[in-house]
């Protein structure tokens, strides 16, 4: 009688906790991945890898502000190689809508607005898409709970829009404790596996579990690009001012 | 010991008869074994240099072969780009895309324009008996679109097509967009003539992806090996079945003509040969009339044929373009022995009465010439063993191989076959018919042949010698050339598809021009250097400054032979010490100016903060005298900024940094050897031949060009920016946007990752070599007169230059090949002969015959190809035999009569009777090849009847007349001698 009182306590808090809906985990997963802190800034060391193993480098700093809502700001400043040093590029995400962006080359003194497109292009050159870096709408896809393991939820979502996107579906791993996306493998509509995004390395900073090393994979083409986080840092009180046209010319003090 | 293997053949014939059947069976069971290759890039052994370079470019570069698909329109006054047109071309370009495998194995295609559209299955193969027959017989499956894995046979990704290409173009805002061209299909007539001036007005797209004139737009295909051609072909073809006529879909590139080809290859040698055979089997019922005879000699021409095939299936080797045809050579040369032994047989039976007596004295007196005729043939063939060419050197050795073995079959399968098989009613008709026979045109032609050059020798021979000046001026306008696509008749679709679609765009010949610079290593020296320069052009312009004096004294303290990180970071620290001491200076102004709340600001509050933050009271006041007292707000903020902007424009960080991004960069990002580039692609552009080039520099221009547009600036203003940009980090910026295009890694088909090589991917309008070979001159030339700026290594890659440097071995091959067999043919002859005279004359009409073939292919300005180039060996082979059998029956009669005045009359007998039929049987037995849609065939069948003709006249005519003069040396005096005593 005692044991079977000790196996059902046991049991309540798993029943109670079991079976968040896969819209809830991946809810969480977009809180736990894009809106860590009201703010926060990383240095990003980026390595793109070519099919025959030759590699190219690119440093940047990257800027991050929650604004209203879920809307958030994004500025990515350029610090190597020498020759797009100072670019940078400015991006409003607005939920739900385009994103606005923009774009400072500065030895051609220009800043260009760029019109809102696919978001799922190359950031970069690298094998990350912007949408990568911003986060996709939660809303834009159905997701189902595939399977429960110890340490993961595996989600199968599949697009509302399928001409909108390259890809037929997605499975991501999401990590039970951190809500992290660890691992997303994309599909094409023969079924074959493109595509593949991991999180290498996971730090906990200023509280905030962070993916410090991530890895974007081009299986078809045999590309890849891995970024490596340092000076990852959160709420350092970002001004919004610094998210304006007026920072492209002029790098922040932030970046700087 | 002449006789040994006829007198043993005579003996045992069924045994002949059953080893020859078993041996034939064995070759033949080698057949199912079969594969085809039909790539003329194996022209070239696959170690050849040039061709591992050609892979190493396409890697290098991830370039694919093409399949071309061009859709034309004429009728409609915007071209193809309608409403209809591009709709039918968007859902196209989807379907290829979408390209995959059913579980069946069939191939699948959206059945819409939409990639989630349902997918339709469809089944390529024929709807003709016949070809799903030849399909079956030479294993080709058409619905073989996927690889093992199952991918598709077309690169999806790597497709160029208005769908799937991208665009940069100006948006709502001063935007700019970044999207495919064709993102989806138009709806109205101005979206669709709207694509048409995106896509004209990008240098990259304009004359490869459209026509100037809007006519036409072509999709390139991207294989992932070539040997898909045909079959994408294919089904491009299926699914624009049902386009309406005034889109015309025309589908040309190298691969899918070079693949074509192969399928027609097979169709030909599943028909021209029987056919050929089938002409000869006719002839020869003319001139024996016995069909009992004359299927020896076809049984002869098919076992060698038959186990020719099957030892080089056997051997592992592929039927390529050359291998293909060994049943249309050798099928006259085996043929040739035979119907010397039956026509000997069938003349000379009459007198015997006894079939096994008159084959030992056919056998007995054609032993020698047939061993020679054939061991000619053999060295003729066998000597292309050495041409660089490993098809050829193959085709040769097997042909070698064959002849062989028809002349082993001659001297046993036919005596055999005469013992068994020809019934005695047969001979004796022959008997009876003997009288007859004398009085055929053929023979009364022969001789009054023979009174002729015998009386009008020396007219024959000044006619010759004038033939022979001529010939040699001929010679002398050969032009070498080939073009794989010529190689089909001028009306065959590719034909046709290849003329038009050259017509409309920049050139379906595809060829590389690989850049490669040495990878430079930064140096402190290149570094201070700048650094000065930079310095002092700084002062000269903006006036000398204690702090810039200050700097060049700290630079000509550092050494310009230590490591270059040193340098840079030693150069960056006095930098960031100056700019620091001068932190009242005007780039702190304006940090501090853009931190300031733009809300409701005003003049008094800016001025308030910045004596906040310390600045001099200089400072401030020189800013707010150029500040409007009205100005509030954000305008004012915008308006402040400018002016400390400009006044802070140096600092001696940046200065820095631009000397780092201009001596790091790599050799693609400097602006003067892109500038070089631009100017050479413009001079590429005026070869004729030269339809287009893109490079890396069109796609910079034109990003540059979008990217800096104003739509408020001037139509010239915005052109003066599509426009290299003058420094290596503006080039390296605008680049870096090309980097991230929706097409990803597009860009790195024209330079490599790391910026140190480049691609310029030339369009030809023609795939002869000789265009080509004019463009790689002219550009050899380019380059010595206009070196770049910096040391860049210059090489051709591409099919179109692959087919010139194996024409080029081919050519120089050839010559050694026919050289060297002319030599050891010579050399036979006069052992033969024993006697060198004779030797020199048998060399006489093949020689007479191959400067005439040549003469005439240079004044018929047929272009000198592989065909033609082969056609040497076959005409050294057959002129030397008509010869050899000439010249020993000469020699023979002219003993036994005494005389040649005696002999030549008898040589106009039996002796050119026999040669006059194997002349005509082979001229006349190939005329079937004349019908054949490819023109490698053509020119054999059309050649072969011309060296038979030739040959036939020169050995009867020329060397008759020569021997009329020579006779009182060579045959008269030989005679006591080969008695074995004076007279």
């Amino acid at each position: 009688m005692n044991k079977l009182l000790l196996l059902m306590l046991l049991l309540l808090p798993v029943t109670v906790q079991a079976a968040p809906s896969a819209d809830e985990i991946v809810a969480k997963a977009n809180r736990a991945a894009y809106y860590a802190g009201k703010d926060g800034r990383a240095d990003v060391s980026m390595t793109i890898t070519a099919p025959n193993g030759q590699t190219r480098d690119r440093q940047f700093t990257m800027l991050r502000l929650t604004d209203q809502g879920e809307d958030q700001k994004f500025y990515v400043y350029f610090q190597a190689p020498a020759d797009v040093r100072k670019m940078a590029f400015l991006v409003w995400k607005n939920v739900g809508k385009e994103d606005d962006r923009w774009l400072w080359l500065p030895a051609l003194n220009l800043k260009k607005r760029i019109a809102p497109g696919d978001k799922r292009t190359s950031f970069v050159g690298s094998d990350f898409f912007y949408e990568d870096v911003s986060g996709r709408g939660v809303a834009e896809d159905n997701h189902h709970l595939v399977e429960e393991t110890d340490s993961a939820y595996l989600l199968r979502s599949e697009p509302k829009d399928a001409g909108s996107v390259e890809f037929a579906w997605y499975q991501v791993w999401i990590d039970k404790q951190t809500f992290l996306p660890l691992k997303a493998i994309y599909y094409d509509r023969q079924g074959q596996a493109y595509r593949q995004i991991e999180a290498l390395k996971v730090a906990v900073i200023d509280g905030h579990p962070t993916v410090v090393e991530a890895r974007a994979s081009d299986l078809r083409a045999g590309t890849s690009t891995l970024n490596s986080f340092s000076n990852v840092k959160y709420d350092t009180g970002l001004s919004a001012q610094i998210f304006t046209e007026r920072f492209l010319r002029r790098p922040p003090r932030e970046v700087q | 010991m002449k006789l040994l293997l006829t007198n043993f053949s005579i003996r045992f014939p069924r045994l002949i008869l059953l080893l020859a059947l078993v041996i034939t069976a064995l070759f033949a069971s080698q057949f199912p074994k079969v594969s085809f290759d039909n790539d003329p890039e194996n022209m070239l052994a696959a170690d050849e240099p040039v061709r591992l370079f050609h892979h190493e470019v396409k890697e290098r570069f991830a370039l694919h072969d093409f399949v071309i698909a061009g859709v034309v329109n004429e009728q409609h006054p915007d071209g193809v780009f309608n409403v209809a047109t591009l709709g039918r071309l968007h859902k196209l370009s989807q379907q290829l895309y979408s390209l995959q495998r059913s579980d069946a194995g069939l191939p699948q295609v959206v059945s819409g324009d939409q990639l989630s559209d349902p997918l339709l299955t469809l089944d390529l193969t024929p709807g003709s008996a016949w070809r799903r027959g030849l399909n079956v017989a030479f294993s080709q499956d058409p619905n073989r679109l996927f690889d093992e894995n199952g991918q598709s046979a077309i690169n999806a990704q790597e497709i160029i097509s208005p769908s799937l290409v991208d665009s940069l173009q100006q948006a709502e805002l001063g935007a700019l967009r970044l999207e495919y061209l064709m993102e989806t299909a138009p709806e109205t007539a101005e979206d669709a003539r709207k694509i048409r001036d995106l896509a004209l007005n990008n240098p990259l797209y304009n004359g490869t992806l459209v026509a100037e004139d809007g006519k036409a737009i072509a999709l390139y295909l991207p294989l992932r090996d070539k040997t898909y051609s045909y079959n994408v072909a294919t089904l491009v073809a299926a699914l624009t079945a049902d386009w309406p006529a005034e889109d015309q879909v025309h589908i040309t590139g190298l691969p899918v003509a070079e693949d074509t080809f192969g399928v027609e290859m097979l169709v030909q040698m599943a028909t021209s040969a029987p056919l050929a055979m089938l002409a000869i089997f006719i002839l020869l019922m003319l001139f024996f009339r016995r069909f009992s005879i004359v299927v020896a000699p076809l049984l002869v021409a098919m076992g060698s044929v038959i186990c020719t095939m099957g030892l080089l299936i056997g051997l592992g080797f592929d039927v390529h373009i050359m291998s293909s045809m060994i049943a249309i050579f050798l099928m006259p040369i085996a043929v040739a022995d035979a119907v010397h032994i039956l026509s000997e047989f069938h003349d000379s039976y009459p007198k015997y009465q006894d079939r096994v007596e008159t084959l030992r004295h056919v056998i007995g007196h054609l032993f020698l010439p047939m061993l020679y005729t054939s061991l000619t043939t053999i060295a003729g063939f066998g000597s292309l063993a050495f041409t660089p060419i490993p098809p050829v050197a193959i085709f040769g050795l097997h042909i070698a191989f064959g002849v062989a073995l028809a002349w082993l079959l001659s001297m046993t399968l036919i005596p055999a076959y005469i013992m068994l098989f020809i019934p005695q009613r047969s001979l004796d008709k022959i008997a009876e018919a003997t009288g007859q026979q004398h009085g055929t045109a053929l023979t009364r032609g022969l001789e009054k042949l023979g009174l002729f050059s015998f009386k009008r020798w020396k007219l024959i021979l000044a006619t010759s010698l004038a033939l022979l000046v001529i010939a040699a001026v001929g010679i002398s306008k050969i032009a070498v050339n080939d073009n794989p696509v010529k190689w089909f008749a001028e009306s065959h679709q590719i034909r046709v598809a290849d003329k038009i679609l050259n017509k409309h765009f920049g050139g379906t010949y595809t060829a590389y021009l690989t850049l490669a610079a040495e990878p430079a290593e930064l140096s402190s020296r290149a570094l201070l250097d700048a650094a000065v320069e930079q310095l002092r052009l700084q002062m000269r312009t903006a006036g000398t400054t204690e702090a810039g004096m200050r700097f060049l004294q700290q630079i000509n303290r550092l050494s310009g032979s230590a490591p270059a990180e040193t340098t840079l970071s030693e150069l960056r620290r006095f930098a960031a010490e100056l700019d620091n001491d001068n932190a009242q200076s005007w780039p702190q102004l304006a940090e501090e100016l853009a931190y300031l709340d733009p809300t409701a600001l005003t003049l008094a509050e800016l001025q308030h903060k910045l004596q906040q933050a310390g600045f001099s009271t200089a400072m401030i006041e020189q800013l707010l005298q150029q500040l409007p007292a009205d100005l509030q707000g954000n305008p004012l903020l915008d308006k402040a900024l400018s002016i400390a902007d400009r006044l802070a424009a140096f600092n001696f960080g940046q200065l820095i940094d631009s000397i780092e991004a201009e001596a790091a960069a790599p050799a693609f990002k400097n602006p003067a050897l892109l500038n070089w580039l631009r100017d050479f692609q413009l001079s590429l552009a005026k070869n004729p031949v030269v339809g287009k080039s893109s490079s890396l520099v069109d796609a910079l221009q034109k990003a540059s060009y979008e990217l800096q547009f104003q739509a408020v600036a001037a139509a010239e203003e915005n052109q003066l920016n599509f426009s290299i940009p003058t420094t290596a980090a503006g080039i390296g910026q605008v680049f870096t946007q090309l980097e991230g295009m929706k097409k990803k890694d597009s860009l790195f088909h024209l330079v490599t990752r790391d910026y140190q090589q480049a691609n310029v991917w030339v369009q030809l309008t023609s795939g002869d070599n000789q265009d080509m070979e004019t463009v790689v001159a002219a550009v050899a030339d380019y380059i010595a007169a206009n070196p770049p700026p910096l040391p860049v290594t210059v090489e051709w890659a591409g099919l179109t230059y692959l087919n010139v440097v194996w024409q080029e071995k081919m050519v120089s091959g050839m010559l050694a090949s026919l050289i060297s067999s002319f030599v050891v043919v010579l050399v036979m002859m006069i052992v033969l002969f024993r006697s060198i005279w004779f030797g020199v004359l048998a060399m006489i009409p093949l020689t007479f015959t191959i400067s005439l073939i040549y003469g005439m292919i240079g004044w018929a300005g047929k272009d000198y190809d592989m065909p033609v180039a082969v056609l040497s060996a076959l005409t050294l082979g057959l002129s030397v035999d008509f010869a050899i059998h000439f010249l020993q029956r000469a020699r023979e009669l002219s003993q036994k009569h005494g005389s040649w005045l005696a002999a030549s009359t008898e040589m106009f007998k039996e002796p050119a009777l026999a040669i006059s039929r194997n002349a005509i049987v082979i001229s006349v037995g190939f005329t079937p090849l004349l019908l054949a849609p490819l023109v490698p065939y053509n020119t054999v069948g059309f050649f072969l009847a011309t060296i038979m003709a030739v040959s036939w006249l020169a050995t009867l005519f020329i060397l008759s007349a020569l021997l009329t003069p020579l006779a009182k040396r060579l045959l008269e005096t030989n005679l006591p001698k080969t008695e074995g005593g004076p007279k």
